[in-house]
């Protein structure tokens, strides 16, 4: 008796071991990740010196992992067990109600402190310059309610605050919290993914137009269309929550009639549209504002009023621009993430003599590029 | 190379237990004494050599001390020679930067701290090698005459780098002939996977409660949230530990070999003296054999006797770490025992088990608080929000965050500390018969190690997996 459960177990533990390996060898390993979004480890090449040193073995290590059959069976595994486990949030990703995911905000320390003052030294050397600053909250905060039971992340208007004390009074502060609350009841976040929607972005623009006294665009001079439904974003990818059901993607055409030449000044490529299609076959469909991101994008559009705009951004601008696009002859779309020229002389260069920071919450409490501003 | 990792798991063991039972008898000693020096230079290459070292300093030593057995003195000089060199290692190595600091402390000076990496395992392996002098001195174990068979001995994988601590003598006679057999390599897997159950599944979660509130801004903290994460700590290291055990105890049935058990249920313990000889047995047996004993225990003058505790618990403390921190932590179980020593064991045994247990675990848990902070002054700041002595709330909002995220977590935890499940399994064991027993041996049992595999796996793969938010950011 003792013995056929003990052979039954030896077997059970070789024959797992072995088909996981065997998986891994016959399954050809993969460039990319779409579902983390990132390159994956290759074989390493021998080398006796960083065998001696001890990369080699932590690059085979990490070329093992990355390339693990399977991956995401795994981690979606997981995630079903923590969630068994009565956890409200796997990987730093909150399970809120309806479907939403949050990104949990921490504490941004000094760092909303600090890069405010850079843009107050900007502000500073670029007198003759209009600078405005929007930063939007993220759905943590426009939707907390929504957030498990006696979940506490850090609050966003606190930061929010901090910035608006901080900023000089020459730098006009859009404060585009309340106007998304107002509409909140709208589809303005998405639900499983890190941006707000062009929806979103919307309300977004009409906040930014009202503070400059631009005459915007009612919302009836678009035309809406969904271009995807199965929108799976980058918080879903952390949590892996199988049961989270997919978002979709919102776009505003306007009825009016204008024209844009789009150029992607790091790749050389140039279009007329300010949407990129293909990303909708992919699983970062966010990528269809604006081709993602970009080092460099100027945009000219058949609005011959002479007036430029230069926006340093992080990725919630892409869904904005198509807004504010039909305002601006020019728009020179610069992110400081991957630009690393001088700013100066690109503004004089261009004759800028207007310049809008556009960033969400969580990107500038984190954010490390700002400081190229003053280069 | 640890072995909660994947490549540990499905390639370094696979392939060690292929080679390792192909080749003959003969030939695999040096099959493990290869596979563990790999093992062992996976991280850190450079260690290896410190290894090697070791085991032919040993092994001289002990070819030495068998050569003048007949002469007291020289063989004592052998037996010291070899203490010597192996505490000057493990002090070179783990404790010249904290002497530094003292000394820059005391008298001014300002010299620089050496930071050197510290070897992987070394308090673990300078403490066997030292036994296997010490045994071959004493005639407790005969010399090892064949270099290959005390290499293995002293590199040997599954205790190397976190224990326990095999002491020479217990394992002698294995390393040359032992015996693997069909039920002993099953029984090696399966306390290999509740071992790595405990570590992956259980230590690894609650210490995610554990750093989420050691993070938290000591005036943010409340007092229940402070003992929930004192209490998260002391399930994390005792589930760290004890499934390490388990894991190189089960490794070693897989390899023939039957090492003591190093933790027997140490949080059931009624008190402080209860809970020593549960915890880290390997440890405790060891400085009882060769510190303690020899000093004079117990059977000298009472000063003597209470001076001998407490050298042991201060060097128990720094054995810990090269921190003050821990020469607290120590003395403070020194004193506590010292004190139940005294008369308290009596006055606690006639309180009853209830009000034992709830002391013992109310000093444990106290205790970890000294272990857990390098700074002193941290875990005395911790303690007071503990105590509410800091003006703190007493709960908040987010005290019932982590009650309803780890509620389920922890009450597994308690259960898994006891015995609980292991005296089921024997009632059932016994009480089931014919099919019915079938069906549990081949169904459940399987079944519940499938699962910790499955479920290790998984979590494994989680903690690699890796998403960007911002591609190229």
């Amino acid at each position: 008796m003792k013995n056929s459960s003990n052979k039954i177990i030896i077997i059970m533990f070789i024959v797992f071991l072995l088909s996981v390996n065997i998986l891994n060898i016959v399954i050809p390993d993969k460039e990319f990740s779409e579902l983390e979004n990132r390159v994956l480890s290759q074989i390493p090449k021998f080398q006796l010196n960083k065998l001696l040193s001890g990369q080699f073995t932590n690059k085979f290590e990490e070329y093992y992992v990355d390339q693990f059959s399977y991956r995401e069976f795994w981690v979606g595994f997981k995630a079903k067990v923590e969630k068994l486990l009565n956890k409200t949030e796997n990987n730093g990703i909150y399970f809120g109600e309806n479907g939403y995911l949050f990104e949990d905000y921490e504490s941004p320390g000094n760092k909303i402190k600090d890069n405010t003052e850079i843009i107050n030294e900007f502000s500073g050397k670029h007198p003759d310059i209009a600078t405005y600053f929007l930063l939007v909250p993220n759905s943590i905060k426009i939707y907390e309610e929504k957030l498990p039971l006696f979940a506490s992340p850090y609050d966003q208007l606190d930061s929010i605050k901090v910035m608006k004390d901080k900023l000089n009074k020459s730098v006009e502060f859009i404060d585009v919290y309340e106007t998304l609350m107002k509409n909140k009841d709208e589809y303005i976040y998405f639900k499983t993914d890190h941006h707000w929607t062009m929806r979103g972005a919307y309300y977004g623009y009409t906040a930014l137009a009202k503070e400059l006294g631009l005459n915007y665009y009612k919302m009836d001079s678009f035309n809406s269309r969904i271009v995807s439904k199965n929108f799976l974003g980058t918080y879903y990818s952390k949590a892996q929550d199988w049961s989270i059901s997919s978002d979709s993607i919102e776009v505003f055409y306007p009825k009016f009639d204008i024209q844009y030449e789009v150029s992607y000044k790091d790749t050389n490529k140039s279009t007329n549209s300010l949407y990129e299609s293909s990303h909708l076959e992919e699983k970062d469909k966010y990528s269809y504002f604006l081709d993602g991101n970009h080092a460099l994008i100027t945009i000219n559009t058949s609005i011959k009023n002479g007036k430029k705009i230069a926006i340093f951004k992080d990725s919630y601008s892409h869904s904005f621009i198509p807004f504010l696009v039909n305002h601006y002859e020019e728009i020179h779309v610069i992110d400081l993430r991957y630009y690393n020229l001088s700013i100066n002389d690109y503004l004089e260069k261009n004759n800028i003599k207007e310049v809008l920071f556009l960033y969400n919450v969580s990107t500038f409490s984190k954010d490390n590029n700002i400081r190229k501003i003053n280069y | 190379m640890i072995f909660s990792s994947l490549t540990f798991l499905f390639i370094f063991l696979p392939m060690t237990l292929l080679l390792y039972f192909i080749f003959p008898r003969k030939i695999k000693n040096i099959i493990l004494l290869i596979a563990s020096l790999i093992f062992y230079a996976w991280g850190e290459p450079i260690y290896i050599l410190l290894m090697i070292f070791s085991s032919i300093v040993d092994y001289i030593h002990g070819m030495l001390i068998e050569r003048y057995r007949d002469d007291g003195i020289k063989a004592k000089l052998a037996v010291i020679s070899s203490v010597i060199i192996n505490l000057s290692l493990l002090s070179f190595f783990k404790y010249s930067d904290f002497f530094i600091l003292n000394i820059n402390y005391l008298i001014g000076t300002s010299f620089d701290t050496l930071n050197l990496s510290l070897p992987i395992g070394i308090s673990f392996y300078t403490f066997q090698t030292m036994s296997y002098t010490i045994d071959v001195y004493r005639g407790e174990a005969p010399v090892q005459r064949n270099p290959i068979a005390l290499a293995t001995y002293v590199t040997l994988f599954p205790q190397l780098i976190a224990g326990p601590i095999v002491r020479y003598q217990t394992v002698a006679s294995q390393i040359n002939n032992r015996k693997e057999t069909i039920d002993k390599f099953a029984e090696g897997i399966k306390r290999f996977l509740i071992g790595l159950g405990k570590k992956v599944l259980l230590a690894n979660n609650i210490g995610m409660l554990w750093s989420s509130v050691q993070n938290t801004p000591q005036n943010e903290l409340t007092v229940v949230t402070a003992w929930l994460g004192i209490i998260a700590f002391s399930f994390q290291i005792y589930f760290d530990f004890s499934g390490y055990s388990d894991m190189a105890i089960g490794l070693g049935k897989m390899f023939g070999f039957d090492f003591l058990e190093n933790f027997n249920y140490p949080y059931i313990s009624k008190n402080i003296t209860e809970f020593w000889r549960r915890w880290h047995i390997s440890l405790g047996t060891w400085f009882k054999d060769y510190l303690y004993i020899p000093m004079g225990g117990n059977r000298v003058s009472k000063v003597k006797a209470y001076r001998n505790l407490f050298i042991v618990w201060f060097l128990t403390g720094l054995w810990h770490g090269a921190s003050w921190n821990f020469v607290v932590w120590g003395l403070y179980f020194g004193i506590i025992i010292a004190i139940e020593r005294v008369g308290f064991l009596k006055v606690l045994k006639r309180l009853g088990k209830p009000i034992g247990h709830f002391y013992a675990m109310f000093v444990v848990t106290v205790g970890w608080v000294f272990f857990v902070f390098d700074k002193l002054n941290e875990g005395i700041e911790y303690l007071k929000v503990m105590f509410g002595l800091n003006n703190v709330q007493f709960y908040n909002g987010q005290t019932f965050y982590y009650i309803i995220n780890y509620g389920l977590l922890l009450i597994a935890l308690i259960i898994f500390s006891t015995p609980f499940i292991t005296k089921l399994h024997s009632k059932i064991m016994s009480k089931a018969d014919g099919s019915l027993k079938i069906l549990y041996e081949n169904g459940v049992i399987i079944g519940f190690y499938f699962i910790i595999l499955i479920l290790t796996t998984a979590y494994l793969v989680d903690a690699t997996y890796n998403p960007f938010l911002y591609f190229r950011f």
